[in-house]
C-alpha cells in the first residue's frame, strides 16, 4: 500500500439526538481520489467539514498523514476545501481570489503572482484574472474556486459537490477537468457526491454512505459489482440492482432461490455457508443478465412485461414470482411483452444478500 | 389585416357605439383614484410651499415689513429688489450661520462614527449566543423606540451638576462627593453632552440594522476564508464587511439624514447654549425663522442646507448606486 494520507478512525459526530457520521473508519491513499457517495442528508458533507476542521468530531479522531489533526484549527490542516456554491469572493477580482490564500500565509509579492499565474494558467483562467465574479459562469467560477485552493498546495484537496450546480454540458466538461487536474497535480482529493455517475467515473475509491453508516469502502469496480448490502446495490446503476426475496434451498444438487414456486438457481460459489429455508435476497445488476436457452440449467425463467428501448440498449421489465426485474439487453433482441424468456445471471456478479439485514453472504 | 370578416372587412370599431369620454368602469381609473387624494395633499403642503419657499428665499422678505408674502414673491419677477442677498450675506458675513453648519457636521460625523462602532460591537456580540439575549436585545432596542422630547428630558437630568452622571463619574473617581463637571453649561462639555444623548438614542438603530446586515452575509465564504488560514479579524475586514457595504452605507444615510436635522434633544438639553456652543443648523434656522422671524432669510439657509445634504447624501450612496439601480 501506497503512503496512507488519511485516516478517519471510528469518526463520530452527533447533533443532540441524531447521529450524523456513526463511528466511521477508512484509509484514504497519497494521490488517490475518493468518492464520498450517498443521499443527501447521510452525513456526507458533516464528514467533510469534520475533515476541514470546520465541524469538531464527537469522538474518533482524524490523522492526516499519520498525525492527529484535532487540535489544529482548520486554517492550519492544510487541506482545502471548494464548496458546492464555490462560495467565491464576489467583492474581489480573480486574481485577488486566487490570492488570498497565499496572502493569508505572508508570502512575497512575486513569489504569489508566480504561482497565481501558474494556477491561472493550468486553470486557463488567465484572461479571466482581473473579472469580478459577477462576470464570470458557472464552470469559471468553479475553477476559480478549485484555483483559490489549490494555489496553497494544500496536502488533500476535498470537493463538495462539485458538479451539482453546472448544467449537463458543463458537468462533463468539468468532470473531465477535474480528471485532468487530479492526473497532471497527483493531488489527494475526497470528492462528496450523491451522484453516483460522478463517483463512479472520478473515484479510484467509494465510501458509500447511508444515515451517518459507511455501507462500503471500496475500489469503484468493487463496489459497482461486488455490493456489500442491499442498499449499495441498489444506490448505484441506473437501473439500479434487482433484488428478488425468496428462501434458499436446493433444487436436486444446485443451490436455488425459490420464490411462489420459481426459482432462480445460485451459483455455489456464492451461496457459502447459508443453510436450507434461509430468507435471502438475491441481487442482479440489470445489465449482468443474459438471455439464455429455454433448456439452460443455470436460467431461469420469466415473464416480459415491458419493453424500453433507448437506442443500442433495452430495457426488458421481467416478471418472475411477484418480483419485477429489469434487464438491459441489445437492442433487437428477440423479446417482446408477454413471452416468456429464460435469464441467465451472470454467476460471478450474482450476489446474495441476508434478508433480515441487507448484508451480503460472503463465500 | 384581416379583411374576409362575417361583416366583410370593416372595421369593428366602426360597428360600436362611440367609445364614451369617461368610462366608470375604466380599470384605467383605478390607480388615479386612489393616488389623488395623497398627490392633493402633498401639493398643497409640501410642493406648494416649497416653490412660495423658494422665491420668497430670493428677497429680504420678513412678516414684521407689514407688506405682504404675495408682495414678496411678486418683486421677484417685477425685478424692484436685489435678488439672492441673502445668500451673499449667510455665505460670506454671517459667522453664526457658518459655525452653526461646521456644529452640525461635527456632531453628525463623531455622533455616526460612535454609532457605528458600538452598534458593530454589539451586533458581533449578539451573533454568539449568551446567557438572556433576548431581553438583551429587547433592552438595547429601547431607546431608539422612546420619543425624542423624553430622551432630551432624561438625559437634561442625567447631566444636571448635582446628577447621576457626575455622581456616578465621583464614584468612579474614588470620591463619593461627585464629579465637578458643568455638563450642560459648559461650552465643550455641553457640546459631548448632546453627541452622548444622541449616541445613545440612535445606537440601537445601527445595531439592528448591522446585526441583520451581518446575518446576511453569506456563511460559505466565511468558512472558505477560514479554511484558507485566515485569522478572524482578517476574514473581518477582508470578507465580512466587504459584504456589509451596502448595508452599512444604508445605515449612513438614513441616520445622516437625520441627525442633520437634529434638534428636539438639544432644544430641550441646552437650547442651543451656552451662547451658541450647541447650536446646530435647525437650532439656528429655529431662532431666525420663530425669533427673529426672518422668515427669508431663515429660508435661504434651509436651501443652503438642502443642498448640502442633497450631495452629501448622494456622494455616501454613490458606491453602491450600481448594485441599487443597474442591477437586475
Amino acid at each position: 500500500m501506497a503512503n496512507i494520507k488519511l485516516e478517519l478512525v471510528e469518526l463520530r459526530k452527533e447533533f443532540g439526538e441524531l447521529i450524523a457520521v456513526d463511528d466511521m473508519s477508512l484509509a484514504c491513499e497519497e494521490g488517490e481520489t475518493m468518492a464520498l457517495l450517498g443521499p443527501s442528508g447521510c452525513g456526507k458533507s458533516t464528514t467533510l467539514n469534520m475533515i476541514v476542521g470546520l465541524e469538531a468530531p464527537t469522538s474518533g479522531d482524524i490523522l492526516i498523514d499519520g498525525q492527529s489533526v484535532l487540535q489544529v484549527p482548520p486554517g492550519q490542516r492544510n487541506v482545502g476545501l471548494v464548496f458546492q456554491d464555490y462560495a467565491v469572493f464576489t467583492h474581489m477580482n480573480v486574481r485577488r481570489n486566487l490570492e488570498y490564500g497565499l496572502r493569508v500565509r505572508g508570502m512575497a509579492r512575486a513569489d504569489i503572482d508566480r504561482e497565481v499565474a501558474k494556477v491561472a494558467t493550468f486553470l486557463h483562467l488567465e484572461h479571466q484574472l482581473d473579472y469580478k465574479p459577477l462576470e464570470l459562469g458557472a464552470s469559471e467560477l468553479q475553477r476559480v474556486a478549485i484555483g483559490r485552493t489549490l494555489v496553497t498546495n494544500p496536502e488533500i484537496l476535498l470537493l463538495d459537490e462539485p458538479l451539482s450546480n453546472l448544467e449537463a454540458e458543463m458537468r462533463n466538461q468539468m468532470r473531465r477537468e477535474l480528471r485532468r487536474i487530479q492526473a497532471e497535480t497527483g493531488q489527494t482529493i475526497i470528492y462528496v457526491t450523491h451522484d453516483q455517475i460522478e463517483a463512479l467515473s472520478l473515484a479510484h475509491r467509494i465510501a458509500v454512505m447511508d444515515f451517518g453508516q459507511l455501507k462500503q469502502y471500496d475500489t469503484a469496480h468493487n463496489v459497482y459489482h461486488y455490493p456489500d448490502n442491499t442498499f449499495v446495490g441498489s444506490f448505484l446503476g441506473n437501473p439500479p440492482m434487482n433484488f428478488v426475496h425468496g428462501q434458499f434451498g436446493h433444487d436436486g444438487n444446485r443451490p436455488v432461490v425459490a420464490q411462489n414456486g420459481s426459482i432462480i438457481p445460485v451459483p455455489a460459489a456464492s451461496a457459502g455457508a447459508v443453510s436450507d429455508g434461509a430468507d435471502v435476497i438475491v441481487g442482479m445488476r440489470p445489465e449482468s443478465m443474459m438471455l439464455a436457452e429455454a433448456d439452460d440449467p443455470e436460467a431461469f425463467t420469466a415473464s416480459v412485461i415491458a419493453v424500453e428501448p433507448q437506442g443500442p440498449e433495452t430495457v426488458l421489465t421481467a416478471r418472475i414470482g411477484q418480483s419485477d426485474l429489469k434487464l438491459v439487453v441489445e437492442t433487437g433482441t428477440q423479446a417482446h411483452e408477454g413471452a416468456e424468456i429464460a435469464i441467465r445471471p451472470d454467476a460471478e456478479l450474482l450476489a446474495l444478500f441476508d434478508a433480515a439485514s441487507g448484508v451480503r453472504f460472503k463465500a | 389585416m384581416v379583411t374576409k370578416t362575417a361583416n366583410g372587412g370593416v372595421p369593428v370599431r366602426a360597428l360600436q357605439a362611440r367609445a364614451r369620454l369617461f368610462d366608470p368602469n375604466d380599470k384605467r381609473y383605478i390607480g388615479i383614484l386612489f393616488i389623488t387624494p395623497v398627490q392633493l395633499l402633498l401639493i398643497t403642503m409640501l410642493i406648494f410651499p416649497f416653490g412660495l419657499e423658494f422665491f420668497v428665499a430670493l428677497t429680504e422678505w420678513q412678516p414684521t415689513y407689514g407688506t405682504s408674502i404675495w408682495h414678496a414673491v411678486g418683486t421677484v419677477f417685477s425685478g424692484d429688489t436685489e435678488l439672492g442677498l441673502n445668500y451673499y450675506y449667510l455665505v460670506t458675513d454671517e459667522p453664526r450661520f457658518l459655525e452653526a453648519l461646521g456644529r452640525t457636521l461635527a456632531i453628525s460625523v463623531l455622533s455616526l462614527c460612535l454609532e457605528f462602532v458600538i452598534g458593530l460591537g454589539l451586533a458581533t456580540i449578539f451573533l454568539k449566543t449568551f446567557w438572556g439575549k433576548r431581553i438583551w436585545f429587547t433592552a438595547l432596542l429601547t431607546p431608539m423606540m422612546i420619543m425624542p422630547v423624553v430622551v432630551g428630558y432624561t438625559w437634561f437630568m442625567l447631566f444636571q451638576y448635582s446628577g447621576p452622571v457626575n455622581q456616578v463619574l465621583g464614584w468612579i473617581g474614588g470620591t463619593s462627593a461627585g464629579a465637578d463637571l458643568q455638563w450642560l453649561n459648559n461650552g465643550v462639555l455641553a457640546f459631548f453632552a448632546v453627541v452622548i444623548t444622541e449616541v445613545w438614542h440612535w445606537t440601537p438603530l445601527f445595531f439592528l440594522i448591522l446585526l441583520s446586515g451581518l446575518n446576511a452575509v453569506p456563511e460559505n465564504p466565511v468558512r472558505a476564508a477560514t479554511v484558507l488560514g485566515a485569522s478572524n479579524w482578517r476574514i473581518f475586514w477582508t470578507v465580512i464587511m466587504p459584504n456589509m457595504r451596502g448595508v452599512i452605507i444604508i445605515a449612513f444615510v438614513i441616520r445622516g439624514m437625520e441627525v442633520i436635522k437634529l434638534f428636539d434633544e438639544i432644544y430641550i438639553l441646552t437650547r442651543g447654549g451656552p451662547g451658541t456652543a450647541t447650536e446646530t443648523m435647525s437650532l439656528y434656522l429655529y431662532k431666525l425663522g420663530f425669533q427673529d422671524f426672518r422668515l427669508a432669510y431663515a429660508g435661504s439657509a434651509g436651501f443652503i442646507v438642502l443642498v448640502i445634504t442633497v450631495v452629501m447624501i448622494n456622494m455616501m450612496l454613490k458606491p453602491i448606486r450600481y448594485e441599487l439601480l443597474e442591477k437586475r
